[in-house]
């Protein structure tokens, strides 16, 4: 087990069984609980997922990076589009009753409950969101 | 996603396995609900009792189903929902919108004639 592993796909949905398999790999043996496993996998669909979708706009030669980091108890997850990003408090709120039927809108939502931080920041190549996971479970709900 | 139906009588049982998310997993399950609702069938359940995990795109993919059999006048059912799959409904607040069922012969029975 490296400390840090990296990865690097092209914008196809196809990907994400490959993204999901090397993180499930590289977490092997750290102290997460299978419920902590899941929600990282989960979360990372997720951003894999707005990566290709909204910020390489489904351009299948845009690629998306995801590197995995071991921190201070827990690891951090980097997921770098080439999209322009875009104003997480612009988007709407999919529990709203009129959103409620969407077939979309629920991702980041998500990942804010499942993750311990979540950070969205412009970086020279394109648009890159953070992750935060810690081993021991924090009660930020 | 593995996706298996079986016919329980006038109900199909759609049984999804593995982990849910988006991509060719939603193209799968659309397709094989059309075929359903070709064939007449009105009485859906899907069963997520073998589920490992399931993402935003998931839970679209069961949205989007239960608006399509209800457009077709019919009803669809979750059943087996699992810990981490109510947790997102939760989250989402879209316990409100589907019926879950602890299994799937409840689901079966819960069906109005
Ligand atoms: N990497 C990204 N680049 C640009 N826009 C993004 C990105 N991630 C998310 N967004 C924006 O945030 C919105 C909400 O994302 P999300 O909650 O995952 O819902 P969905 O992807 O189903 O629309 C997206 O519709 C999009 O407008
Ligand atoms: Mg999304």
């Amino acid at each position: 087990m490296s400390d840090e592993g990296k990865l690097i796909v092209p914008s196809d949905l196809a990907k994400l069984e490959e993204v999901d398999g090397f993180a499930e790999n590289w977490m092997n043996g750290m102290p997460f609980t299978k419920d902590q496993r899941d929600d990282i996998a989960i979360s990372l669909s997720e951003v894999v997922t707005n990566a290709i979708e909204h910020g390489n706009a489904g351009i299948v030669d845009k690629m998306v990076t995801v590197v995995l980091l071991r921190i201070e108890g827990g690891i951090r997850i980097e997921v770098t589009d080439q999209g322009g990003g875009f104003n997480p408090a612009l988007v709407a709120d999919p529990t709203d009753p009129e959103n409620l039927l969407s077939e979309s809108g629920r991702g980041l939502l998500i990942v804010h409950h499942l993750m311990d931080e979540v950070d969205v920041e412009p970086v020279s190549t394109g648009t890159r969101i953070s992750l935060v996971k810690r081993f021991t479970a924090s009660n930020t709900g | 996603m593995k996706l298996k139906s079986e016919r329980h009588g006038s109900v199909v049982v759609m049984g999804m396995k593995g982990k849910v998310m988006g991509g060719p997993d939603a193209t799968v399950f659309r397709d094989e609900l059309k075929n359903h609702l070709d064939d007449g069938i009105r009485k859906v359940v899907i069963d997520l009792g073998r589920v490992d995990w399931m993402n935003s795109s998931g839970l679209g993919i069961l949205i989007g189903g239960l608006t399509t059999v209800k457009n077709a006048g019919g009803e669809m059912k979750l059943a087996r929902t699992t810990d981490k799959i109510q947790s997102l409904l939760m989250i989402t607040k879209l316990v409100q919108v589907f019926s879950t069922y602890e299994t799937v012969e409840a689901a079966i029975a819960a069906f109005s004639e």
